[in-house]
């Protein structure tokens, strides 16, 4: 190989690295003494338009209401996750985040060795001194969903699709079961994983598979693969559910609802502690009853939900926020 | 139910079955591309954008051949024309990919992402044949890019063992030094070929956005195009054989989500494994004339 192709390839990769560092923002600035730092780990890219999308939103928001310097990088392998702990802990940030579940363990080791910088893992169930952890019950907002389905179920069957069975994947799946089982105890729900969180293709073949087994309803917690879950839907004549954001302007058309998480104002709320040195580590329940979990309907559709099953889901919420209902047995 | 999943699996394979002619082509010939996957997501990108911009998705089609050929120059100019490592400039390629389309989705589409829904191929139905009781309907009525691909798979077969281009094509791969004493341009030649590849690997990547996906995500390949360099070893380097591959793969994925949707009560894990397993079982059977290109992945210069 001649030393000009060599410098070519040389050239070729760090192009590619500077691109992919090019996604990653903030970072470098130097650490002013009183400036509050927040730096944002995702597991997908920011831009999908839901759980990540949500985080980054949220990170914003922090910024904005709290006066925080902020940085985000995506990190792809559990690897990175410890060092990019690391690296910002090193550089004095005030309050990691590690957006999901799959960031507890690296939180927990790196929490215990930098005791100044406070983590928190939105989606777990980890604590110590300086590691707190959200969990999002969003399957009270599931359980609505499922009540929906079946009520309005012509078939009998509802599907959902996930992306990788992940613990907090498979609660919203567990809760929507046990919603439609609330209202028809022999209602039937399948369940496909695609095995990612990008293959939209995948997503619709799977959507198009739960279809032909006779479901008319579907729940999709697949992140951005979940577009291929509405496509498949609207082109299936079934009804869809979104999750994380309110997808109802994604496919105005087929969703009925959605399962939202306010995540911008969990992670100010706790940001907040973390710049008034009020933080505790602990485990954050957010539900209907803070405010942060919500179920809500797509306007433009509402009009084929019947007015007793409106009344019904009302009353659900209710039962399930003052935790007279209890949705996981 | 079985002519459903025949065509689920049909447009399941189309994008790889696309990809992986356009590889096979670029192995014949010598030269080992492993930035499919990245070349197709560029192309599905170009497609998503442009097809967004017209409304329609014609101009997606033929800018995701464009973007492929674009790229495909890239790889080539470094790994054929400057002879760098075959290997790491295609990785470079798939960094390149999906950081930039990464980085020029979030600028195009702001930063959290609009999810995109595309304009799609429409369904074309074939005269007489798509009239055929039970499978017409499913299986000949599919969009274009799905004709195209099982078009190209005679046309193909029959161009490289029966056209002096394709003979031409053939000796680039297996003994580049003897097709240069005849006069042909070794590297020049590559280059065509890498093009006509490369429009493929877009129009895979178009096949993925405007019909398969409808849509645009960041990776949205999902390793569609390492599933396509593996269908071009499994295919032992034929068109033929890349399209039972293409076929046996996509097929086992839409299977595996019948699976899944029947409620088996397995793990998943094993039902998203299935495609994989079937292919790495059928690179174990002994047939044929299982050989790579002689002077596969070897950079060639000149005395």
């Amino acid at each position: 190989m001649s030393r000009a192709a060599l410098r070519v390839a040389a050239f070729a990769a760090s192009l590619a690295f500077g691109f992919a560092a090019a996604c990653t923002q903030g970072g470098g600035a130097a650490k002013k003494d009183d400036a509050f730092r927040v730096a944002l780990l995702t597991p997908g890219p920011v831009s999908d338009g839901g759980w990540n999308a949500s985080a980054y939103e949220g990170l914003q928001r922090i910024a904005k209401e709290l006066g925080a310097e902020t940085s985000n990088v995506q990190t792809t392998s559990p690897a990175e996750f410890e060092q990019t702990f690391r690296d910002y802990a090193r550089q004095g940030y005030d309050l990691v985040i590690g957006h999901g579940f799959e960031y507890q363990d690296a939180a927990m080791k790196v929490g215990a060795q930098y005791p100044d910088t406070a983590f928190l893992v939105s989606s777990g169930g980890v604590s110590a001194k300086n590691v707190a952890s959200l969990e999002f019950e969003l399957d009270e907002a599931t359980y609505l969903a499922g009540l929906v389905a079946a009520s309005m179920s012509k078939t009998g069957k509802a599907g959902c699709v996930g992306g990788i069975q992940l613990p907090v994947i498979k609660t919203t799946f567990d809760g929507f079961e046990a919603g439609a089982r609330s209202v028809r105890p022999d209602f039937k729900v399948s369940t496909v994983y695609v095995g990612s969180f990008e293959d939209v293709a995948g997503a619709k073949a799977a959507t198009d598979a739960l279809i032909a087994q006779g479901a008319d309803f579907v729940l999709h917690n697949a992140d951005a693969a979940g577009i291929g879950v509405f496509q498949a839907a609207k082109a299936g004549g079934a009804l869809a559910f979104g999750t994380n954001k309110d997808q109802a302007p994604v496919a105005p058309d087929t969703v009925l609802a959605s399962a939202v998480i306010d995540m911008p104002k969990a992670f100010v709320q706790v940001a907040r502690e973390v710049k008034e040195k009020t933080f505790a580590g602990r485990v954050v329940k957010e539900g209907f009853a803070t405010g942060c979990v919500d179920f809500t309907w797509n306007p433009a559709l509402l009009s084929r939900v019947p007015a007793d099953l409106r009344a019904k889901v009302d009353d659900a919420r209710a039962k399930i926020a003052s935790g007279a209902l209890k949705v996981r047995p | 139910m079985i002519v459903e999943f025949l065509a689920a699996g049909l447009a399941l394979g189309t994008p790889i079955l696309l990809a992986a002619l356009g590889e096979l082509l670029v192995e014949r010939s010598g030269v080992l591309d492993i930035g499919l996957e990245g070349t197709m997501l560029v192309g599905a990108f170009a497609a998503a954008v442009a097809a967004q911009q017209a409304g329609t998705p014609l101009p997606g089609v033929l800018a995701a051949a464009a973007a492929g050929v674009a790229v495909a120059v890239l790889f080539g100019t470094a790994a054929v024309l400057l002879g760098a490592d075959q290997i790491i400039v295609g990785t470079a390629i798939n960094l390149l990919a999906l950081g930039g389309t990464g980085a020029l989705y979030r600028e195009v589409y702001g930063e959290t992402g609009t999810s995109l829904v595309l304009p799609t191929l429409p369904r074309i139905e074939l005269p007489v044949l798509s009239k055929l009781p039970v499978v017409g309907p499913v299986l000949f009525s599919q969009h274009a890019l799905v004709y195209l691909a099982l078009l190209l798979v005679p046309v193909m077969a029959f161009f490289l063992a029966r056209t002096g281009l394709g003979l031409r094509v053939r000796a680039l791969g297996d003994h580049p030094r003897a097709a240069e004493s005849l006069g042909l341009p070794v590297r020049r030649d590559r280059m065509i070929v890498l093009a006509v590849a490369g429009a493929l690997a877009g129009l895979a990547g178009a096949a993925l956005s405007l019909a398969s996906a409808g849509s645009f995500v960041e990776g949205v390949t999902a390793g569609r195009g390492f599933v396509a360099l593996a269908v071009v070893v499994f295919g032992r380097w034929s068109p033929w054989g890349v399209l039972a591959g293409s076929l046996l793969f996509g097929v086992a994925s839409a299977l595996q989500f019948q699976f899944q949707a029947t409620a088996i009560r397995l793990p998943y894990q094993l039902f998203l494994m299935l495609p994989y397993v079937l292919t790495l079982l059928a690179l174990l059977l002994p047939r044929g004339l299982a050989r790579a290109p002689l002077a596969l992945g070897a950079s060639y210069e000149r005395d």
